[in-house]
């Protein structure tokens, strides 16, 4: 009998906490905290104490399947790979190598992502490669690029704790990133103001300094109301504007148009309050700002990253400790798999597929022909199959049908497909789809890293053995390199694809296994001797000076009408994560929250004759689905909201595909809607 | 200590060791190669002595224990809950600072196989605190406490004597699925539940992730025991006066009356 404690990092949010797999005779049975984790110390939240619970669950897939008369049925490895090898194949040579697109995952590993990625570019001929970081932070990647030339959170999770002042907007931190919102709980009891501005009622906001509610689809509104008001009365950092940006001028015009008046009008937030909340910000010493999909899941996107980024600029608050912008990333490897280059314009490192120098230096670290011209995004490829001009996907470890906005599009895309091959732990809706299904390692079940939000680099470590015939994705993804015929993919473990990763991605060119064993890594480390990054921009932003951008409150795609007069708006609860393949197979998560529900204010559901718990049809202009109302005055009059994660009232059948024209993130947080009694 | 471990002659070491750069719980076998061993971070070992033991049915454990650890187990052991017959308790002293930290009033272990006893913790300024407040303040307090639960649920999941296979307070009648934070209900009735069991150790001030001060609600409840009932928890021959209510002298004539 042996009982092993496996130090490893959580599998649900970005935030990183490690703690050991508690393993009984090679059998995952519990978790317990790890006390000197500098992200966790020794806690955890709900999530992160259940998740040993679905590594044993019976469902996990654990034989390749391939689609024989219509039914998915067990083969061999070999089948199914030399299916997925044909298929592949045959449609490159009959619609060109662009016609399919590569699916990558927030859930895999570096390694794994930086395996996706090659294999699209190097293995198929395509720079169509994209993963779910389109539908969560692709705004925040491209608006912080523009301002500051990096795209990942400024700053780290430990300086939450010393903040004067913690901005936080759009995001449910205590409920999507308990451990983080903990720290922020941490700073107020240690006397930081806490200033939540969000359309929601959320448990941080309700023990908050101040709580502003805006109108969904509202914010460049205020945050330039902020910026209006902290210039007005002289609050503004003037040496670090000076020295450290450019176009002030600019933004100083566009701003003068948000007057607290007028932002009150658009976005409800009274204009006395707006005053408060932008004086608190613009005096602290260390101001934080802290953000999530509320802010990036809108069709201008990259407009509200780029918006924070010049509040954060116009006080200094950037380059210092406890500062800056920072992006809660939502996945427990999103920022990773951007990192790893799973992006259809960029390899890893953020170095872009359209510079003749990068290009020339990957077909030279890889041995072999590139594509030039950069590939598609994930919501893009989906509108495509609906045309036509995408005929296979490879999807690894992605749930497309619950998490992507409109699934009735998605569904009629993925129909139009000749080929569709998933590779995931779990039946998701997307692989009862699929003509060929591969059975994959879960987290417990093989090695890796994961890049936490704050740019942690953390060792995942193998606890227990895959289920059945289940593998590693980075072993499927070796297989498929080399039966594509490519060289390259020759790996006998996941630490010697880091190392390849090391040499060509500068970020992480000092990461290896050996120091990720011993400390936390932050990237950028671009050697060997760097002790890694905490704070970016401390004496310049990478591209030099910080870059503001004038942007204009823009109404969202849909606006509400007589026939879908509510806003709806789509996010997580604290018990569940994502598409809920993994927590609604977990007991205790699933007790918690067990029925999918809309919150609804009660004046509305007076309006409408609903009681707590009546079930109700939502719909929009897309679809209809029913469910429990959960009537609360959490939500603001004319807004309802309902968490995304149950598939038999699944929020996406109703949610919008408007794009952010630079992101092309999907409008999550925003379409009319209608509610009556089912 | 791995001395001490095969002195004691048991076949199993539940102790702490350096790992990947932290501090992790390490079950060793006889023979197995001990690494280095580390007594400074201070885990919950009763808490995960008691899981190990779901696992490990023969043989004997030597488990290197805190003061608050042994009365730990000798609560568990009072239950039928763990075998003393299979278990060697190897002493260790908290420092110090560790003493001060938890405001230990008992520190020190029956046999110290390593460190050295720290002076017990004198008077206890937070709970000092608290009981100079009216009531009313007081529960003022609490529930701005209590405001801030995110529901983890890592006060019960890492105390030691916590040991019901299913926690009926993480059930929805105590803490509605609707509810963040789950209301008073759920860390009141837990106070009271674990009041004779409790041995003071603060794994769940500690473990909490919002710092909510469980371990001053948990001295109030062990000085109320002490003065109400002359109760101490911690030793395995004590019986709690909670199970023998309805035992001993007839009630007063009076208690017949509604």
């Amino acid at each position: 009998m042996s009982v092993d404690h496996i130090l490893t990092t959580c599998p649900y949010c970005g935030t990183g906490c490690n703690f050991f797999l508690q393993v009984a005779n090679r059998r995952v049975v519990g978790v317990v905290p790890c006390k000197t984790d500098e992200t966790s110390k020794g806690s955890l939240c709900i999530k992160g104490y259940n998740a040993h619970a679905f590594v044993n669950h019976p469902d996990r897939l654990t034989h390749p399947m391939v689609k024989k008369g219509g039914q998915l049925t067990e083969t061999t490895w070999d089948e199914a790979i030399g299916k997925i090898v044909s298929e592949l194949k045959r449609v490159a040579s009959a619609y060109g190598t662009d016609s399919i697109m590569v699916l990558a995952s927030a859930k895999c590993t570096n390694e794994e992502n930086y395996l996706f990625q090659k294999l699209a570019r190097m293995a198929i001929g395509t720079n169509n490669v994209d993963h779910c970081a389109r539908l969560c932070h692709a705004s925040t990647v491209a608006g912080l690029l523009q301002s500051f030339g990096s795209g990942a959170m400024t700053n780290t999770i430990p300086e939450f704790e010393n903040a004067d002042c913690v901005l936080v907007t759009g995001s449910n931190t205590l409920e999507a990133h308990p451990l983080i919102g903990a720290r922020v709980l941490k700073a107020k009891e240690k006397g930081a103001k806490v200033v939540v501005v969000d359309p929601r009622d959320t448990p941080l906001s309700r023990v908050a300094t101040m709580s502003l509610r805006q109108q969904s689809g509202t914010d460049v509104a205020w945050i330039n109301g902020m910026i209006n008001v902290i210039i007005s009365e002289g609050l503004h950092d003037k040496e670090f504007v000076d020295s450290r940006t450019s176009g002030f001028d600019e933004l100083r015009e566009v701003v003068r148009g948000y007057p607290p008046e007028k932002v009150e009008e658009i976005a409800g937030i009274p204009k006395d309050d707006l005053v408060k909340a932008a004086r608190i910000y613009a005096s602290a010493e260390k101001a934080m700002i802290a953000y999530a999909m509320g802010i990036t899941q809108h069709s201008n996107g990259t407009n509200l990253v780029r918006a924070l980024a010049n509040l954060a600029m116009i006080t200094g608050n950037v380059g210092r400790e406890s500062t800056g912008v920072n992006p809660l990333r939502g996945q427990c490897n999103v920022q990773g798999a951007c990192d790893a280059g799973a992006l259809p314009n960029l390899y890893p490192g953020y170095q872009s597929v359209e510079d003749d120098e990068t290009h020339a230096k990957f077909e030279k670290a890889w041995g072999g022909k590139l594509p030039g011209k950069k590939g598609m995004t994930l919501t893009c490829a989906f509108n495509q199959a609906l045309t036509g001009d995408v005929k296979a996907m490879l999807i690894f470890g992605e749930n497309p049908m619950m998490s992507d906005p409109d699934t009735g599009h998605v569904e009629a895309a993925i129909s139009k497909l000749e080929f569709l091959a998933v590779v995931d732990i779990f039946p998701t809706e997307t692989a009862k789809l699929a003509d060929v299904v591969l059975p994959a390692a879960c987290y417990a079940e093989k090695d890796g890293t994961f890049t936490a939000t704050d740019r942690a680099i953390r060792a995942v470590r193998k606890a227990a053995d895959p289920p059945g015939d289940a593998r590693p994705d980075w072993k499927i993804a070796c297989d498929l390199g080399k039966k594509l015929g490519s060289e390259g993919f020759e790996f006998e473990s996941p630490e010697q694809i880091m190392v390849e990763m090391a040499a060509v991605a500068p970020i992480y060119g000092g990461v290896d296994y050996a120091r990720i064993e011993r400390e936390m890594v932050r990237w950028p480390c671009p050697t060997k001797d760097h002790p890694g990054t905490k704070v970016l921009h401390t004496e310049s932003f990478k591209i030099g000076k910080g870059v503001f951008a004038p942007v204009e409150h823009t109404p969202p795609a849909e606006e509400t009408s007589e026939d879908f007069p509510f806003i709806l708006t789509t996010g997580r609860n604290l018990f569940h994560f994502h598409t809920g393949t993994m927590t609604r197979r977990s007991v205790k998560l699933q007790r918690e929250a067990p029925n999918p529900y809309v919150e609804v204010n009660p004046v509305d559901a007076r309006a409408l004759g609903i009681s707590d718990d009546a079930s109700v049809r939502v719909s929009s202009r897309r679809g209809s689905i029913t469910l429990s109302a959960r009537v609360t005055p959490w939500i603001r009059p004319g807004t309802i909201f309902i968490p995304f994660h149950y598939v038999e009232a699944a929020a996406n059948r109703l949610t919008n595909n408007a794009l952010d024209p630079i992101a092309q993130i999907p409008e999550f947080k925003v379409c009319a809607a209608s509610v009556e009694k089912a | 200590m791995r001395l001490a471990f095969e002195e004691k002659g048991a076949d199993y070491l539940l102790a702490t060791r350096d790992e990947h750069g932290n501090v992790a719980p390490v079950l060793l076998k006889k023979g197995d190669e001990p690494g280095t061993l580390r007594v400074d971070v201070p885990y919950q070992m009763a808490m995960i002595l008691t899981k190990v033991n779901k696992f490990v049915k023969e043989g004997k454990i030597a488990v290197v224990a805190r003061r608050c650890d042994e009365r730990a187990i000798a609560e568990l052991v009072k239950r039928d809950l763990l075998d003393q017959s299979r278990l060697n308790l190897i002493g260790l002293a908290c420092s110090a600072e560790q003493v001060k930290e938890c405001r230990c009033t008992d520190p020190c272990p029956s046999v110290v196989d390593f460190g050295e006893c720290a002076e017990p913790s004198g008077d206890d300024a937070s709970v000092a605190r608290l009981l100079d407040m009216s009531l009313s303040d007081r529960l003022g307090f609490w529930i701005a406490q209590f405001r801030k639960c995110n529901k983890c649920f890592g006060c019960t999941l890492n105390c030691p004597v916590c040991f019901c296979d299913e926690c009926l307070l993480e059930d929805k009648t105590f803490t509605p699925e609707k509810g963040i934070p789950p209301g008073l209900a759920f860390h009141l009735i837990r106070a009271i539940h674990l009041a004779d069991k409790c041995v003071e150790c603060g794994e769940c001030e500690r473990s909490c992730p919002v710092d909510i001060p469980l371990l001053s609600l948990r001295k109030m409840v062990s000085q109320d025991m002490k003065e109400l009932f002359d109760y101490v928890s911690g030793d395995s021959e004590r019986r709690s006066p909670l199970l023998t209510t309805l035992e001993g002298d007839p009630m007063e004539d009076d208690a017949n009356v509604c």
